[in-house]
Formats: structure tokens, C-alpha cells, sequence
């Protein structure tokens, strides 16, 4: 049993982490003949299946939810309902979204369901952004007060209003409110994202020789 | 008294910003603007208004199962506006699930992934694809998105195969780009209403409407007003 739930996937992991490592290094041509065609083949499918698996937990940890008959069960229902009408539709309309001119039930669905309940999500989290806002954004500091005003200028200079508001109230300063905001993102927001950025990276490196060899085991489950 | 207001029910922020929201849309107040583009959407839809005008082919591909519908939404209308025809001026392939491998492939060669569009076709077989191969038979990828996607075009195409790139992204997203940018990692990058407003601008594309604009701009001075107030009464309560 170790040996096909620890050994083996370790030994692939290890396998494919050092080959994809080494095409960084070898001569691009032998290294898209012999590895690289045949690999990128192999992680989409992969990607695919993991997305077949996503679905199959969704569909475990809602069955459970009704099952209990937890707080909210009933929207668990939604979820069965919602996949099974797509999954049909895109059956009946054999993937298409449209036919010629016409919107297939697949392109219905998508177009006045999925794009606008979308809209609707990101519309509501307006509203909460909004309140938090007022009730949390505190000036306390003076860290905060530098993030407030590169807040306020960056605002003002991606508001079309902000602009006009700007050229009547600042034009004596003979500074652009695009200045300021390009200032902001080409000098210190460069410079902070930039670190994080290498920072970033080194840990990625860091992980990565960590999950190759097989240090990093956490992805692998506790059994 | 104004602690009180610190402490307002939420629901009256919600139905303020409600009133900021919905009043312009339904009157619009037509603020002094320019040109209109309110999203990523705008963007793209500028990009291949922009491409079309210009006579160049354009290929579709996407990582976000729920972008087909968007790029549908597009293609619709644009390509009539300049009567291109499908196939023969752009293409579009269908979703793939993980970007990583199909950019990686299409430095090699793109068919080995796409070997089809999005109605069966191999691509081969289209005359838009003639000569295509990999990045180096094509002039520049754009990559829209509202995710982190543009990260993965920068590494897995832009460095590795020396493509040029250009990035549309959310305004809130722009300033995290900045890096690429000075290094020329991304030749071009819009950022949110504005800079598909500039892009638009710039194409002599006018504006289709104010009225989202009004209520965008609304919604922005509210967030900053607010957290003045805030800020305000905090001082004045503990200070005087």
C-alpha cells in the first residue's frame, strides 16, 4: 500500500519535476521533440480530469449538506438543478453557443444567465465594499494615511469625474492628475510589487525543490 | 451625536449607494467625459475593432470556461462592422483547460493543442491560419482578462519565446503590472474604464452611452467621501 500511495507518486513527481526542470537548459528542439509536445498533451488532459474530480466533490459536499439538512440545504438543490439544465443544453445544442445568427439554449443560458448573475455578484460586492469602507477604513497611522491618499489620487485619476475635478481645482499646480498616477504605479508601487514579486518567486523555487524531492509531502494527503 | 453616524446601519449605506448607482443610470447627468469604456469587455471589443480596421488576422483562444460567451457576444457584431468573414479573418478556438501547457505548446506548434476551432474545423484548414505555426508567425498576443492570466502570458509565452505581448486588465489590477511594463515584458497595457476610454479615444471610436459612466464616477467619489467622513468625525470626536 506505501508503496503505491507514498513510493510511486514520489517517484513521479521527482521524474517529471527534474526532466521538466532540465528542458529550461537543454536545447529547445530536442527538448519540444522528445518531452515537451508530449507533456503539455498530458497536463491538459490532466487539468481536465482534475476538473472532473472538482465536480464530483462539489457534488459529495452538497449531497451531504441535504442530507443533513444543514442551514442553506436548499440552495444545495440549485446545484444539481443548475448543472443538470447546462450539461443538457450543451448536449442538445452540441456545444455551440450560437447557430448562424440565433443563440442556441447553451448561448441563451450563458449570455442571460451566467453573464448577468455574474454582474449581479460582483455588483453586490460593491455595496459591501462600500460599508466596510465607512466602518473600517481608519487613518490611524501614518502608513495608512500614505495608503489613503495613494488610494484617493489613484481613484481620482481613473474617474473620468476625477479628472475634471483635478484641471478645475489643481491647475495651478501644472501637474496632471495621469502624472501622479503614473508616478504612483512606475515608482513606489513598482518597487513594493517588485519585491513581492522576487519574494514570490524565490519561495515558488523554494517549494518546488522542496515538492520535487520529496520533503514537501502536504498535497499528497494525510494517509 | 456624530458617533452615532460611525456606527449608521449598514442598510442606509446600501440604499445610498443604491440611489448613487440607479439615478444616473435611469437620468443619465451627462458629466463632462470622453470616450466610453466601462470593463475588460470594452477592451477587447476596441482591440478587435482596432485589429479588423487595420486588416490583421485575429485568433481567439481562452482559459475561462465562462469567457465563450463573452467572446460570442463579440463576435456578433464586430467582425459585420468591418465585413470580415470567419475563417478567413479570425478564428476562434475552443476553451482549454490549463494555460500553462497550451502556451508552452504554441511556441512549438500551436496544432498540436488546437486541433480544431470551435465548430470542428482543423485550423489548418482555414486560411487565416496560412503560415501560422508558433508566436514567431504571429505579430503580438493580447491577453484580456480580469484575472491573474496575464502572469501566465508573461512567463510561459511573453519570456520564454521573446513574443510580444500587451495586457488589458481591471483598473484595480493595473498598478501590480507596472514591472512588466518598465522592462517591456508587456508592450501595452490598458487598465480598466479608463484606459479602454483612451484606447477607444485614441481608435476615434466615440462613446456609446454615459449613463454606466455617471454612475461609475458617483460610485467612486461616494467610496472616497465616505471614508473622509469617517476619518473626519474620528478626529473631531477625540480632539475637540
Amino acid at each position: 500500500m506505501m508503496l503505491i500511495k507514498r513510493y510511486i507518486p514520489l517517484a513521479i513527481v521527482f521524474v517529471f519535476g527534474i526532466m521538466t526542470l532540465a528542458t529550461y537548459y537543454i536545447p529547445p528542439k530536442l527538448a519540444q521533440d522528445y518531452y515537451l509536445e508530449t507533456m503539455n498533451k498530458w497536463i491538459n488532459i490532466v487539468a481536465a480530469f482534475a476538473f472532473l474530480l472538482a465536480l464530483l466533490s462539489l457534488f459529495y459536499s452538497h449531497y451531504n449538506k441535504i442530507k443533513r439538512k444543514v442551514d442553506g440545504w436548499g440552495y444545495s438543490i440549485f446545484v444539481y438543478i443548475g448543472f443538470l439544465v447546462v450539461v443538457v443544453c450543451a448536449i442538445k445544442s452540441e456545444g455551440q453557443l450560437m447557430t448562424g445568427p440565433a443563440l442556441t439554449s447553451l448561448g441563451w443560458i450563458f449570455r442571460f444567465l451566467y453573464n448577468t448573475l455574474s454582474a449581479s455578484m460582483f455588483a453586490v460586492l460593491a455595496y459591501y465594499i462600500v460599508s466596510t469602507a465607512f466602518r473600517s477604513f481608519r487613518i490611524k497611522t501614518l502608513q495608512a494615511f500614505v495608503l489613503f491618499m495613494a488610494a484617493l489620487f489613484f481613484i481620482i485619476g481613473k474617474v473620468p469625474l476625477g479628472n475634471v475635478l483635478w484641471n478645475k481645482l489643481f491647475f495651478w499646480t501644472n501637474v496632471s492628475i495621469s502624472q501622479v498616477t503614473d508616478w504612483i504605479i512606475n515608482v513606489p508601487s513598482v518597487a513594493a510589487k517588485r519585491g513581492i514579486m522576487i519574494g514570490i518567486a524565490v519561495g515558488a523555487i523554494v517549494t518546488s525543490l522542496k515538492i520535487i524531492f520529496g520533503i514537501e509531502r502536504q498535497y499528497m494527503g494525510k494517509d | 451625536m456624530l458617533e452615532k453616524f460611525l456606527k449608521i446601519d449598514r442598510r442606509i449605506i446600501f440604499l445610498l449607494l443604491t440611489l448613487v448607482l440607479f439615478i444616473p443610470i435611469v437620468k443619465p447627468l451627462n458629466l463632462p467625459i470622453g470616450a466610453v469604456s466601462v470593463d475588460t469587455k470594452k477592451q477587447a471589443t476596441a482591440i478587435v475593432r482596432h485589429c479588423f480596421k487595420k486588416d490583421l488576422r485575429v485568433g481567439v483562444i481562452t482559459f475561462i470556461a465562462g469567457a465563450t460567451g463573452l467572446i460570442e457576444e463579440i463576435f456578433e457584431k464586430v467582425p459585420q462592422e468591418y465585413r470580415k468573414e470567419y475563417g478567413k479573418d479570425y478564428v476562434i478556438f475552443p476553451y482549454q483547460a490549463d494555460y500553462s501547457a497550451v502556451l508552452t505548446q504554441m511556441g512549438f506548434d500551436l496544432y498540436q493543442i488546437y486541433d480544431k476551432d470551435k465548430f470542428g474545423t482543423h485550423p489548418k484548414n482555414l486560411p487565416v491560419m496560412q503560415g501560422i505555426k508558433s508566436y514567431k508567425d504571429m505579430g503580438m498576443g493580447i491577453c484580456i482578462t480580469g484575472t491573474a492570466l496575464l502572469d501566465g502570458w508573461v512567463a510561459f509565452a511573453g519570456d520564454k519565446f521573446k513574443f510580444p505581448l500587451g495586457g488589458g486588465v481591471t483598473a484595480v489590477s493595473q498598478p501590480g503590472y507596472g514591472p512588466y511594463l518598465q522592462t517591456g515584458q508587456l508592450v501595452g497595457l490598458l487598465g480598466g474604464m479608463k484606459g479602454g476610454a483612451e484606447y477607444e479615444s485614441l481608435l476615434g471610436i466615440p462613446g456609446k452611452g454615459t449613463s454606466g459612466i455617471d454612475a461609475l464616477n458617483l460610485g467612486h467619489f461616494m467610496v472616497v467621501i465616505l471614508i473622509l467622513i469617517s476619518n473626519i468625525i474620528i478626529i473631531v470626536t477625540r480632539y475637540f
